[in-house]
């Protein structure tokens, strides 16, 4: 991981006061909370990043290591031995055959700090309780599915999480699930799993928040004279009575029949069919003349 | 359904807080608790609210007043995030419309 500026992350000068961080952090945390930026993901990093740097620079300990080494601070004692040790070595006057420190302890990354603060191990030595993180994940749906209640199963982070999937969920809508998030640390309470719906968009039934429009052809003969017409609709196929003399695009509502209500028992939409009048094409002769004679009638 | 009520005297000491803070948020309005043979008791669904409640006060050194402003304006940015979304999809459904031969 790259080297992170603590003074940076705080916007404060090498010479700040601890006063000065104080402020500098406080200011910050207000501004990038995540309680205070609910399901923004950017804020919760910034969160994050201004809360190390705020550990690290409020000890006046950890302060002069990391001020001292940089990103190796949290190595500090091992280095200072190791240099110690090479001057006792020079000021013998015996040669130093011993391995030389080359900065690679372990390649562990500098954030590790962070990362044990926030769900992560356990090297922090603050025994403050602190909230594991927040997990996010997107859930692909199609209209079908959202109209029932129903149970899936996520995996989220290698851990399986069974929900269970109200029915009338909104596309975009976001549930949170308290404490599927990450585990808290120093017996913090553990995140929370956001889950964003995604629902496809259906050919047919076309949603506008709990209620379904379609568009039902039906031949001009029965459009003019009446008749029944056989509907598909969410649960079900329903037989419909066409009246006589029906004009295009007339609309007809079911009431009870469209989308359900999210978390709302036995509550519904309406179901709106509009009918589209299909012209007869490619008319014979006699057809031709059956009209001609309507048309002059 | 059964709501499961955990006694604020656990959380108290598991939060390390004072019961007159919880009391506090319950003159607020902020949080709903219940009493049963005289202990008083916090519905598990108020919990996460009560938790965001606690940080905000430790973490950020916001007083009640505070707490109490920003969880209107929260619930006021859930309100109008929920809006949208309906509204977008209100909005797909008429661009649909428009593209359909």
């Amino acid at each position: 991981m790259d080297y992170i500026d603590y003074y940076k992350i705080l916007d404060l000068k090498k010479d700040a006061t601890t006063e000065d961080i104080k402020k500098a952090y406080r200011k910050l945390a207000r501004k990038h909370h995540p309680d205070l930026n609910p399901n923004n993901e950017e804020a919760n990093k910034k969160f994050q990043q201004i809360n190390e740097a705020n550990e690290v620079l409020s000890d006046p300990e950890k302060r002069k290591k990391y001020d001292k080494y940089g990103k190796d601070w949290q190595h500090a004692d091992q280095l200072d031995a190791q240099q110690q040790q090479q001057r006792q070595y020079q000021s013998q006057g015996q040669s130093y055959g011993g391995s030389s420190y080359s900065g690679g302890f372990g390649g562990e990354d500098f954030s590790d700090f962070f990362s044990s603060m926030f769900g992560g191990g356990g090297r922090s030595s603050r025994n403050s309780p602190f909230k594991g993180q927040d997990y996010s994940a997107e859930l692909q749906l199609n209209l079908l599915d959202a109209y029932t209640t129903h149970k899936q199963t996520l995996t989220v982070n290698g851990k399986q999480v069974r929900i269970t999937i109200p029915a009338g969920v909104e596309n975009g809508q976001k549930i949170k699930l308290p404490g599927y998030g990450a585990p808290g640390v120093n017996n913090g309470p553990p995140g929370d799993l956001y889950i964003k719906f995604n629902i496809s968009d259906h050919p047919k039934f076309k949603r506008k928040g709990n209620d379904i429009y379609i568009q039902e052809e039906i031949d001009l003969y029965t459009a003019i004279l009446g008749g029944e017409k056989i509907v598909e609709t969410l649960n079900g196929k329903v037989k419909l009575k066409v009246p006589e003399g029906t004009q295009p695009d007339t609309t007809l509502r079911l009431k009870g029949k469209g989308f359900p209500v999210y978390k709302k028992e036995n509550q519904f939409g309406d179901l709106y069919i509009k009918w589209q009048v299909k012209i007869p094409t490619n008319l014979n002769a006699e057809q031709k003349e059956l009209f001609e004679k309507l048309s002059k009638s | 359904m059964e709501t499961y009520l955990i006694p604020v005297e656990d959380i108290c000491a598991y939060h390390h807080v004072e019961i007159n803070f919880i009391h506090s948020l319950e003159d607020f309005g902020l949080i709903q608790t219940t009493i049963k043979k005289q202990s008083v008791f916090l519905p598990v669904d108020e919990l996460t609210k009560l938790e965001q409640y606690l940080r905000l006060a430790n973490d950020l050194q916001i007083n009640l007043e505070g707490i109490h402003a920003v969880s209107h304006l929260l619930n006021q940015l859930q309100n109008m995030q929920q809006q949208i979304t309906v509204l977008q999809n209100e909005l797909n459904y008429y661009r649909q419309l428009n593209h359909q031969p």
